[in-house]
């Protein structure tokens, strides 16, 4: 009867692959919808993407046992396909060197960035889908986990969505900044894309909690853990007010002060969000609770 | 991502590591792995009797490759029907133990060992108790042991030496039981035959933890059969879980409530009169004198409602003679307090009103098998020397009833201290760590001469000795024929090596051969094992090999419900009892309080209960990694405290508490539970290890035996260890 | 072909755990590994206070959670509904630890995979029991058919009328509880 069989391996690898794909859409909106001035943006978010996906992957590989003593048996893992993570596997599988290829293409690194430099359309088109199914998955995959009854709702996905992107923005936005301190100015523009995203995701974890405390008895109790339990300091402090609350309202004064806020403020709004999405996950697996069975 | 052990995985990956076979294994049929993981390595059985506790179950034991591997129980035995406990179970794992004594050991300084031969170790030894002998004489030597099985041996070793100082644990444990049987039945562990009984009661007796597996067997078929059991407890034992009721009994109290079901029973003219016109002896003496001991009377001392009591008297009235009140063991009946004989002779009495003796589903007299001896001629027996112990055992003057052989354990501490014992030897027992207040037992035993145990690890009491001679463990050595299995019928089994010692250790019967050969009793134990046990076995018609082959075998004999026959010296159930009188006890069962009460009005103030877990034995268990994990996951050293008094004291459940007297301070996390009386916390026993010795179980939890003070009950001179008063507070830290 | 159950009367059990050493024993199991649990619950005031142990292992689910979720299908049902891990192409994801909704998976740390109880298979098929059911000295648990009317675990559901635990999760258990 082990409570919580997941840890702090998981939880990473749920993080880094939801902003890995979020900040691959960021890269291809950035490249699609805007002028030359996001260019930096785009490539920042196109040269992280992969990378964080892989880390996350990694993260997922060590938390095997056998699998990871004896790495061969890693090829039975899309033996069945009504498991997620088969699903997963093939989605990661194809998406990573996706995301390589696309920061490649995209920087003009080598011989290889010349070649795809041909295909960045496509590669925008799909890599974009399978960046959805990334971001998606991970919640996905903890949804139909009807062993934890918090977690068995359709709006994980949804949640983990929302936070993928705003946590892939906040990271290409870092990298962006990293790269060329100068476009952060420029970077302002998007601290409209955090104030939709963030408040999306406010909303749906409100939804979550909501309608968590009258689902059952399990879910509710999951969801007390949170908001007035033992997990409710991290819960409101790092997730609600560091990672959601205060960049918020950060993004705005900066989409509205456009390019005066300090840059300390700038980049700091960035890492709270970042923040925010690695504790949302750490608490949503901490805080799942299996049904009452005695 | 833990390290991963080898040994098994090689074991069961074994062929399918390399990439094309793991490949090939994907896509084979899922059902062969389990073909596949049938052993490859060569099982072996042997029949043995397993050592975990004193029942001795008969079990078969697997080895795989040569290492042990499972137990099975052996299903003819008596007293186990082929069950195995956890204990049975968990102890085959303690042969590989990592603290076992590995050779002959002699102490060189405080917890310091030093490796020597055995020769050397007996030639010490014989030197240093020749001394001992020349100074203080050979009464001055004591044996304590667990007296069973190889007690034969043993005891012939101490009255070779000259001495009748033959102590076990009864002090500490079941001696009122015994002799209050004894007086009222003239048999000392009458059985009952619970599977066909309609209606079993239980003072104070956990079988759901003191383990009995054969009469728990009996009890679940009788509960299908729809038997009822009701068990009195001052706290929800193991076994209440399993009866249809629990009465919530005021501990100390349970003389009380036996003395109003008597009452009842006698006057509402519920008794079986055949039987105790036949069978009795002082029936109209008794009537009278319980007269008093209404069951109002009762209901202020039991904190029992008088219905209650009533309608247990008739429920067991109406049931008997297919009822009985169970015989007990060391809860209440055993040395708990100062009135335990006093209960245990109502009990007896009770029964007898039932009429419940030699009945189907009553008590009943086990059969007892009759075992050769060595031929005398050959092999001369020392003779016993007269007299009583030295702790005052058999001395008409001071305990009468107290045979020689069991004696007062926790007698020997200031017996050494007043220089009266100065050499002992120890031999399955731990005096220090199972008898009261640990700091005399130590200053004590500090005070001998010489201290030899026959022990396999250093427990508290061999890490204090100036010898260890380590006895080979129970799956590595023969011992003697055995007839504790008998229950219902004659058997006759034996304990045998399963596999070969694995360090320089020996069977207690070669430690004992050669050990006397340099004292200068060797004339008494010129024969081998294999001699004594074709002796003991020859009256039976059975040869050594086949039971060596079978483990247990059923002589017949069994027994059938008829006539009971009272071995007393009136040949009668004794309400009365003539050897009491003649010594100057209390001839008839009667009221006596208890030794000491908590104070009613300090919110502080607890009586101290113990008893035993299901999975652990004394102090030895704990000490194994598979027993002791399962008190950790299930957090089984928590103290009970019901839960008004926990909120007068703003303790919370989980939460740690001091406890504290005049003998010792401990600290436990409680638990709070509406399971137990509110006059006492529950402790439950088997943990406290102080020896370092013992790694796995060192330091964890505390010993009811840290609060009680030495005391010696005035009749038998046992230890009373409910007894205890103790201050409980919130810790605060 | 059987389909093999287990009937389990709480009213019975005194927590002794016997059956999970007997379990680790017959697995070969390290001391910190179990696939069977005895929780207790305390309910009531007295008189009317009482105290179950429920003795718990995997159900052997028909419609098997952790087998659904299992990437690489080492999760399986045999032929007579005993669900089993293939410890060949197990690789320790813990998905299905996740999954069950009993929580009674463990991580087998030396072969690191996810092991549970297997209703002793390898004894069932040369015609014995599992361990934990013939060691049990009150007799608490029952094994055997489920399709056979006339075995004794198919009349004791019928009369006892027990129930597995939590039932509304739609796993359909094969372990059945009396608890009263």
């Amino acid at each position: 009867m082990q409570e919580s069989a997941w840890g702090w391996l998981i939880i990473t690898y749920l993080f880094l692959a939801g902003a890995g794909s979020g900040a691959f859409l960021a890269a291809v909106a950035c490249d699609l919808l805007a002028p030359d001035w996001s260019k930096a943006l785009a490539k920042a978010g196109s040269l992280v993407s992969g990378p964080l996906v892989a880390i996350g992957t990694l993260c997922l590989v060590l938390d095997l046992e056998a699998g990871l003593w004896e790495p061969w048996r890693q090829i039975y893992l899309a033996n069945n396909l009504s498991s997620m993570i088969a699903w997963g596997v093939i989605v990661l599988s194809i998406f990573i060197p996706i995301a390589l290829l696309y920061a490649a293409a995209l920087n003009e690194i080598g011989f290889i960035g010349k070649f795809a430099n041909k295909y960045v359309r496509p590669l925008e088109i799909v890599g974009s889908l399978f960046a959805l199914g990334t971001a998606t998955y991970t919640g996905v995959l903890i949804a139909v986990v009807n062993g934890v009854p918090f977690w068995n709702t359709p709006l994980m996905p949804v949640l983990f969505l929302a936070s993928a992107i705003s946590t892939g923005l906040a990271a290409a936005m870092i990298v962006a900044a990293i790269i060329d301190v100068a476009t952060i100015k420029t970077l302002s523009n998007f601290a409209l894309g955090h104030v939709i995203f963030l408040s999306v995701e406010a909303l749906v974890l409100m939804l979550l909690v909501f309608m968590s405390l009258t689902r059952s008895t399990e879910a509710a109790y999951s969801a007390n853990l949170l908001i007035s339990g033992l997990l409710s300091p991290y819960f409101w402090g790092l997730v609600v007010i560091l990672g959601i609350v205060v960049p918020f309202f950060l993004s705005v004064i900066e989409y509205l002060e456009y390019g005066e806020m300090p840059k300390a403020l700038v980049v700091g709004a960035d890492i709270l969000v970042l923040i925010g999405g690695m504790s949302l996950r750490a608490l949503i697996v901490f805080s799942g609770t299996p049904p009452q069975i005695i | 991502m833990k390290k991963p052990g080898m040994s098994r995985r090689k074991f069961l990956i074994g062929s399918a590591v390399g990439g094309a076979s793991v490949v090939a294994s994907s896509y084979m049929n899922f059902e062969a792995w389990a073909a596949s993981e049938k052993p490859v390595e060569d099982v072996k059985v042997t029949p043995t009797l397993c050592d975990g506790c004193g029942n001795w179950c008969a079990i078969n034991v697997y080895t795989k490759g040569g290492r042990i591997w499972k137990a099975e129980g052996i299903p003819i035995a008596g007293i186990n029907h082929g069950r195995v406990c956890a204990k049975g179970h968990a102890l085959l794992h303690e042969v590989y133990n990592k603290d076992r004594v590995k050779s002959p050991l002699k102490r060189v300084g405080p917890n310091k060992f030093e490796p020597i031969s055995w020769e050397q170790a007996y030639k010490e030894i014989g030197e240093r108790l020749q001394t001992i002998r020349e100074k203080y004489g050979p009464e001055s030597f004591f044996l304590v042991q667990y007296p069973e099985g190889n007690a034969g041996l043993t005891n012939r070793f101490i009255n070779a030496l000259g001495s009748q100082n033959s102590f076990s644990h009864a002090s500490t444990c079941f001696l009122p039981r015994n002799i209050g049987w004894w007086i009222t039945t003239g048999n000392a562990k009458p059985e009952q035959d619970i599977e066909h009984t309609r209606f079993g009661l239980f003072i104070g007796r956990n079988l759901g933890a003191g383990l009995q597996l054969r009469q728990l067997s009996d009890m679940s078929k009788a509960k299908d059969r729809g038997a009822k059991f009701v068990v009195v407890d001052p706290r929800f034992s193991e076994i209440a879980a399993f009866a249809h009721q629990w009465i919530r009994i005021r501990p100390g109290a349970d003389l009380a409530l036996m003395l109003a079901l008597a009452n009842v029973i006698i006057t509402e003219n519920l008794y079986q009169k055949d039987f105790v016109e036949k069978y009795t002896e002082g029936f109209d003496e008794w009537a009278e004198k319980v007269k008093e001991y209404t069951p109002e009377w009762a209901e202020q001392r039991t904190d029992v409602q008088k219905d209650v009591i009533r309608k247990l008297a008739h429920d067991l009235a109406e049931a008997a003679p297919r009822a009985f009140v169970h015989r007990g063991y060391h809860g209440a009946m055993g040395t708990q307090y100062k009135n335990s004989f006093q209960l245990v002779r109502t009990i007896g009495c009770v029964n007898g009103l039932l009429g419940t003796f030699n009945q189907r589903g009553g008590m009943f007299f086990a059969p007892k098998v009759q075992l050769g001896k060595l031929d005398p001629q050959k092999h001369p027996a020392p003779t016993v020397p007269e007299g009583p112990m030295v702790d005052g055992s058999g001395d008409p003057e001071r305990y009468p009833l107290t045979p020689v052989g069991l004696g007062l354990t926790h007698a020997i501490p200031e017996l050494a201290i007043q220089g009266k014992l100065k050499a002992g030897f120890v031999y399955h027992n731990n005096p220090l760590r199972t008898c009261p207040n640990p700091a005399r037992v130590i200053e004590g035993y500090r005070k001998l001469d010489l201290l030899v145990s026959f022990d396999y690890v250093l427990s508290e009491t061999a890490t204090l000795s100036h010898y260890i001679l380590p006895e080979s463990y129970y799956l590595e050595r023969d011992d003697v024929v055995h007839t504790h299995l008998s229950y219902q019928s004659k058997q006759v089994s034996i304990r045998q090596a399963v596999v070969k010692p694995l360090y320089d250790t020996k069977p207690m019967v070669v430690i004992l051969n050669e050990l006397s050969q340099h004292l200068g009793i060797g004339e008494y134990f010129n024969w081998t094992l294999e001699e004594y046990n074709q002796a003991a076995l020859a009256p039976l018609g059975v040869t050594l090999d086949r039971l060596k082959k079978e483990g247990v075998i059923d002589l017949g004999g069994k027994w059938e419900p008829g006539e009971p026959h009272f071995s007393t010296a009136s040949g009668k159930l004794e309400f009365v009892s003539s050897i009491l009188k003649d010594n100057n006890m209390p001839a008839m069962p009667d009221w006596e309080e208890v030794l000491v009460h908590p104070d009613p009005k300090d919110p502080h103030s607890f009586r101290l209960v113990h008893g035993k877990q299901a999975h652990l034995t004394h102090t030895r268990s704990i000490n194994q990694k598979y027993l002791k994990e399962i008190s950790q996951l299930n957090d089984m050293t928590k103290v009970w405290i019901h839960p008004a008094r926990a909120i007068a004291l703003g303790i919370k459940d989980g939460e740690c508490m001091t406890i504290s007297n005049a003998v010792g301070k401990g600290r436990a996390r409680a638990m709070v539970t509406e399971g137990i009386h509110k006059d006492c916390v529950f402790l439950p026993s088997g943990y406290g290890v102080f020896s370092r010795n013992l790694r796995t179980a060192f330091g964890y939890g505390i010993s009811y035996n840290d609060f009680l003070p030495t005391y010696f009950e005035p009749m038998l001179g046992h230890c009373m260890s409910n007894e205890i008063i103790v201050r409980v507070e919130k810790t605060v830290t | 072909m059987p389909r093999y159950g287990m009937a389990i009367d709480t009213t019975k059990c005194i927590g002794c755990h016997s059956c999970r050493v007997a379990c680790q024993n017959q697995n070969g199991l390290d001391y910190k590994e179990t696939f069977n649990w005895i929780k207790n619950r305390e309910r009531g005031v007295y008189p009317s206070f009482d105290k179950e142990y429920i003795p718990l292992q995997c159900n052997h689910c028909e419609n098997a959670p952790c087998q659904r979720v299992c990437p690489t299908g080492a999760t399986f049902t045999s032929k007579e509904g005993v669900v089993l891990v293939n410890p060949n192409t197990c690789v320790g994801c813990k998905y299905c630890m996740e999954a069950c909704p009993y929580k009674m998976r463990v991580v087998d740390h030396q072969l690191g995979i996810v092991e549970k109880c297997r209703f002793c298979i390898e004894l069932v098929r040369a015609g014995g029991t599992p361990a934990c059911v013939s060691t049990c000295p009150t007799q608490v648990r029952i094994f055997g058919d489920l399709n056979d009317p006339n075995s004794e675990i198919s009349k004791f559901i019928a009369q006892t009328g027990a129930l597995p635990l939590r039932p509304d999760l739609g796993t359909s258990p094969k372990i059945f509880y009396k608890r009263s």
